[in-house]
């Protein structure tokens, strides 16, 4: 018996879709803006020393009413422990701009959410079936992703990075990829959608999130080498705005923490559906043989992390490659390499 | 996190320390370590009072005895010599990253070129489109990448570096779970967490308290004269290791399944059945060690096919569902039960998955040859060419007709229509059937011996007959000229194709898989950390307490964090402590307190 | 870390390793969807088999149906050789060896030897038209859903299309020729056999 799609939630799935990339883009001029606007220091460089986290200084008693003022990450203000320090240290961000821009942010992310539910409501199943909700899905995770990292480690700077490529995605999405509402193949009728996609959708979106902030490190790294030679450097004002390397570096490392046994999740959940439905756990399709290759660069990525002189810059060069992998793992595969996962609903 | 750079020769490219600790020399050296994170090894910490390697080699990960490395002035290696050192160099994180990424990269042809093990009428094209590459391309096992030999040296000597790497340290873990945290160093003051303050207790009960605040929070602790050392996190070894030892067993698993387990096709047309016997089989693949007259003794009929399609809207044509009606028995004895089969709805039987992957239309046709008898009778698979209209192709071949031998090649339309002049097919289900049949006769070259496809028609023996072809209907013939008989389009059924697979690997692959995913959740979630506490009186009498923390693995940072929440911890309980003992002289206290 | 740990630890390594190694030298995984992945519809192969006496398989006790319709079972031919061929009249290397398969027949017909054919994947009109061409004396019992061909698991199953079991007077079988048979090969195959006298329950010749 056919499944009738319901237009009307389709398309009021395509209007909310609309207006959260419209959002994006002003949360994107926010963030921008107050990069441009803000004239102090966004946040202190290194993390705190202990000492003064505990309050129990070389002054000691004086800080009888010791209080963390910040998690990890960048939080640690050099400079007191009450809480509500200097801007990085606080909970909310502060300045007009940013808070626009955040509030921005999430009020397209709601909207985005809302396309994603009517999307589904529409086609009355999980709503992963072809390129056009796989974008859409992966971009929301992205920035469900910026968002929980920016309150998370009072990392709201990466805001801007993490919306150039998600606007960019959905607007390519919304326009070339557009798939109209429908229902799935036989063969992906079955549960295992809502887990197996589920988890490579999470997954990328904290890869996405990890990958700009590896760029950013990079940025950052090449900066404060310059300023080390004494070569005057591009970006020099932009790291104004930004934490150093160290912090850089190891808020794209725990974004990677995260998602790579999410991955392994997801290549294990595959397989499993694979042996359901083909007869076979593991067959070297192109897009099964790319999620494995992008597998193994990410678990490189995480060897090199712990061997001595692949730390910082080749790792996280070795990070990005593992992106591109799964970009192309996600773009490539579907549109031009034909296998048992052609299920972009593209012509051609 | 910064601190005392580690010391010593430790690992291929480390830096070397600029402030070597004389106290080194006596302390265990590492070969090539891998080091977590920047975090400092105990190592330089402990003093040289008896930590001995036993303790350097719960942190020190891989932690060997040095040995000479080859250069000039240096002891000649003999072959031995020669053999560790490649070991060494085998099991290293180095070359462990190396084979990781020639891994990958091996893997790219594999998923770029096609591959014969997915689809070998695709490498059968590439051949034909590129006639002088593709035999170099097939020298270099390119067509069949995760079947060639090169492809398997990289995984099986990345698994020989993991299990050389892995399986001493699991001894070693084992071995350090019994043993006892280090000693508390001397200077507290060097680790790279540390902390000291005033506290009105004295020194042992300043100790016991720290003592029973660390245990509470399941450190495992060791007291000695002056000083308290807590030591937890060692579940991060154990999923690391775990992780790694499951990929392990993962690949064994894989292999076994291989060895043991079978892959076999084969295409039923409703109303037939088989058995699981390789006579039966269209296709027949088994492991090594399978004895193909030992198979399951299964047996499955086909009673009917059923499929519906999208009849409206923008997916017009595409399958909707697929039904099956099987009727099975796992042994010839056994009773006889339905099952609906389905995509993502295999049947299992006596260990065996029985799947649909493919269906398509069988045109029934009645052939009578020149003499007037009845020389073929019964239903041909026609293969589909392309989906949306499942246009068929297919070949019937008649080789027992006289006075010549017949064979037809023809074309299946389950919706016939005629777009602009040609015949296509506009709808995958049956609602116009026709076949049209071009017709051969002469020796189809069967009778030599020779084995020939079913769905093929060598015509290097046959001549066309002038017959045109047109669409038959069901019911229609078709006469041949020169009173070379008559076939007629008597009907149609549907064929499926089944993928019967038995991989006795299957489940401990499964179960190794999620073990590793254990392993690697532990692994990142649990932290390797050190604490240690001294207590000692100070100079104008008050117990100095000094606390210092260490943390391995922890380039995630988060340390300092739960450094510091134990410290306040630490010391608001000895504080609390006087509070409530002498509360008399709370008021002298408080005022020291907030000076 | 002791020498025995040690030692453990290089034991397990190389037997991992001989593991992996076997691992890889499997075969890959086979084509999908539709029988075009592979040009043939059968297995073939080759190969001839001769059991001595004493370590003969007893051949199952089938039946069926002729094309004719006649009901036979193996049961009813004890005390003959039997030769059974496994054939199909789709199938090439059946029809070249049905002319040397009926002479065979002709030639044994007075030592006490029968032929009968198993017809597998065959429409029954296809067969008998296989019949008619090649002139074939002998009977076939039809076999559409492999039933005789799995009776014989366990034993000396057929291995591909066509296959021909020897089986002696005392219903055990004592050869196996997978692939085509020529007329000399057969012949020197089954005359040692036909010269056999049939043994007892115990064992003994008679």
């Amino acid at each position: 018996m056919p499944i009738t799609i319901n237009h009307g939630l389709a398309d009021a799935s395509n209007g909310f879709l609309l207006t959260t990339v419209v959002l994006y883009a002003l949360a994107m001029l926010s963030y921008a803006c107050d990069f441009a606007f803000r004239k102090e220091r966004l946040i202190a460089p290194e993390p705190a020393q202990v000492s003064e986290l505990v309050g129990v200084g070389p002054a000691g008693a004086a800080a009888g009413s010791a209080v963390l003022s910040a998690p990890d990450g960048p939080g640690g203000s050099g400079r007191g422990s009450a809480a509500g320090g200097p801007d990085g240290a606080a909970l909310w961000p502060t300045g007009f701009w940013m808070r626009t821009a955040f509030a921005l942010t999430c009020a397209g992310l709601a909207t985005h959410l809302v396309a994603i539910v009517t999307r589904g409501l529409a086609e009355h199943r999980v709503p992963w079936g072809n390129m056009y909700e796989f974008i859409a899905a992966i971009s929301c995770m992205a920035v469900l992703v910026l968002v929980a990292v920016s309150i998370r480690f009072r990392a709201y700077y990466i805001g801007l990075f993490v919306l150039i490529p998600v606007v960019l995605a959905l607007a390519l999405d919304v326009t070339v990829v557009y798939t109209p509402a429908g229902s799935l193949v036989p063969a992906l009728n079955s549960y295992w959608i809502a887990i197996h996609v589920t988890a490579m959708i999470v997954a990328s979106g904290l890869y996405i999130v990890g990958a700009v902030v590896t760029a950013m490190y990079l940025i950052a790294d090449r900066n404060e080498r310059r300023t080390l030679a004494g070569l005057p450097s591009r970006t020099e004002g932009l790291m104004m705005h930004l934490p150093g390397t160290t912090v850089l570096d190891r808020l794209s490392y725990r974004t990677i923490l995260f998602a790579f046994p999410v991955w392994t999740f997801g290549i294990m959940a595959g397989a499993i559906w694979a042996d359901h439905a083909w007869g076979r756990y593991w067959g070297w399709d192109p897009k099964e043989t790319w999620s494995f290759i992008t597998w193994v660069v990410y678990a490189g990525f995480l060897h090199a992390r712990a061997t001595a002189g692949w730390r910082g810059r080749r790792a996280a060069y070795i990070q990005l490659a593992g992106f591109g992998c799964l970009m192309f793992n996600l773009i490539g595969i579907n549109l031009w390499v034909t296998g048992l996962h052609s299920y972009a609903g593209l012509s051609g | 996190m910064t601190g005392t750079p580690a010391g010593g020769n430790r690992g291929a490219g480390g830096t070397a320390s600029p402030t070597v600790d004389p106290r080194q020399a006596e302390l265990p050296h590492e070969g090539t370590a891998e080091l977590a994170d920047g975090a400092v090894s105990a190592d330089d910490a402990v003093s040289a009072d008896g930590a001995g390697p036993a303790d350097g080699a719960v942190f020190a990960d891989g932690a060997r005895p040095a040995e000479p490395a080859p250069g000039p002035g240096a002891p000649r290696l003999g072959l031995v010599g020669w053999l560790r050192w490649g070991w060494r160099q085998l099991t290293s994180m180095r070359t462990a990253l190396v084979l990781l990424f020639l891994l990958a990269v091996a893997s790219v042809p594999g998923s770029v070129l096609p591959q014969e093990g997915v689809d070998p009428s695709a490498v059968s094209q590439y051949y034909a489109a590129h006639p002088a590459l593709a035999p170099i391309l097939n020298r270099l096992s390119l067509f069949s990448v995760f079947a060639a030999p090169w492809f398997a040296a990289i995984y099986l000597l990345l698994f020989l570096s993991l299990a050389g790497c892995v399986l001493p340290r699991t001894f070693r873990l084992v071995g350090a779970a019994r043993q006892q945290p280090p000693r508390a160093p001397r200077r507290l003051a060097r680790l790279p967490m540390a902390v000291s303050y005033v506290s009105p207790l004295p020194p042992a009960e300043a100790l016991s308290s720290a003592g029973r605040l660390l245990g509470g929070k399941r450190f495992r602790l060791r007291t000695g004269d002056g000083w308290v050392s807590a030591e937890k996190g060692y579940l991060r070894e154990v999923g690391n290791l775990l992780f790694h030892i499951a990929l392990l067993a993962l690949l064994v698993s894989v292999g076994l399944g291989g060895i043991f387990g079978y892959k076999a096709n084969r295409l039923l047309v409703a109303g037939q059945s088989f058995a699981n016997t390789p006579t039966a089989l269209d296709v027949f693949r088994p492991g090594r060690l399978v004895s193909p007259s030992n198979l399951q003794p299964f047996s499955v009929a086909l009673q009917s096919f059923s499929a519906t399609y999208v009849s409206s809207g923008p997916q017009l044509d595409e399958p909707e569902t697929f039904n099956a009606a099987l009727r099975y028995s796992a042994a010839p004895n056994s009773p006889t039960r339905g099952f609906a089969l389905r995509v993502n709805h295999p049947l299992t039987v006596d260990g065996v998955s029985v799947y649909l992957i493919g269906h398509g239309y069988a045109p029934e046709f009645k052939v009578t040859d020149g003499a007037g008898n009845v020389v073929f009778n019964g239903a041909v698979p026609f293969i589909p060419v392309e989906q949306a209209g499942l246009t068929s192709e297919g070949v019937v071949k008649v080789p027992d007709a006289a006075p010549s031998q017949l064979g037809f090649a023809g074309v299946f339309l389950p919706t016939a229509a005629d777009q602009n002049g040609r015949l296509v097919s506009e709808f995958p289900a049956a609602q116009n059937p026709r076949v049209s049949l071009v017709s051969y006769a002469g020796n189809l070259g069967l009778n030599t011996g020779q084995s020939q496809s079913v769905y093929q028609l060598d015509l290097s023996g046959m001549h066309r007959l002038s017959v045109a072809p047109r669409p038959l209907a069901v019911g229609q013939s078709m006469t041949l000229p020169n009173g070379a008989g008559k076939i007629t389009f008597t009907g149609y059924r549907q064929w499926i194709s089944l993928a019967v697979t038995y991989d006795p690997g299957q489940l401990p692959a499964l179960i190794s898989g999620i073990l590793a995913l254990a392993g690697l959740i532990l692994s990142f979630m649990v932290r390797r950390r050190r604490v240690f506490v001294r207590a000692a009186a100070g100079p104008d009498g008050h117990t100095v307490v000094e606390v210092g923390g260490l943390a391995r693995s922890d380039a995630a940072g988060g340390f300092e964090v739960e450094f510091a929440e134990l410290a306040r911890e630490l010391r608001t309980a000895q504080d609390g402590i006087t509070e409530s003992v002498s509360s008399d002289n709370d008021q002298s206290l408080s005022i020291r307190e907030g000076e | 870390m002791s020498r025995l740990s040690r030692r453990a630890a290089g034991g397990i390594t190389l037997a991992a390793a001989v593991m992996l190694a076997v691992a890889g030298c499997t075969g890959g995984p086979i084509g999908q969807n539709t029988p075009q992945s592979s040009g043939q519809s059968f297995v073939s192969g080759s190969g001839t088999n001769f059991y001595k006496t004493g370590s003969r398989p007893v051949a199952p006790d089938i039946s069926g149906t002729t094309l004719t319709g006649q009901h036979l079972s193996l049961a009813s031919y004890r005390g003959s050789v039997v030769i059974l061929n496994f054939w199909g009249s789709w199938c090439g290397p059946c029809r070249a060896e049905a002319p040397d398969l009926e002479a065979l027949a002709a030639h044994f017909q007075p030592h006490g030897v029968r032929f009968l054919g198993i017809d597998i994947r065959d429409d029954p009109t296809g067969a008998d038209a296989f019949e008619h061409t090649f002139g074939v004396t002998y009977p076939s019992l039809n076999d559409p859903g492999d039933e005789i061909a799995l009776a014989f698991r366990g034993t000396v199953p057929p291995a591909a299309i066509p296959t021909t079991l020897v089986i002696d007077r005392s219903g055990r079988i004592a050869a196996r020729i997978v692939g085509s048979v020529t007329y000399n090969g057969a012949k020197a195959l089954i005359t040692p056999v036909a010269a056999e006298h049939p043994v007892t329950t115990d064992g003994a010749a008679r």
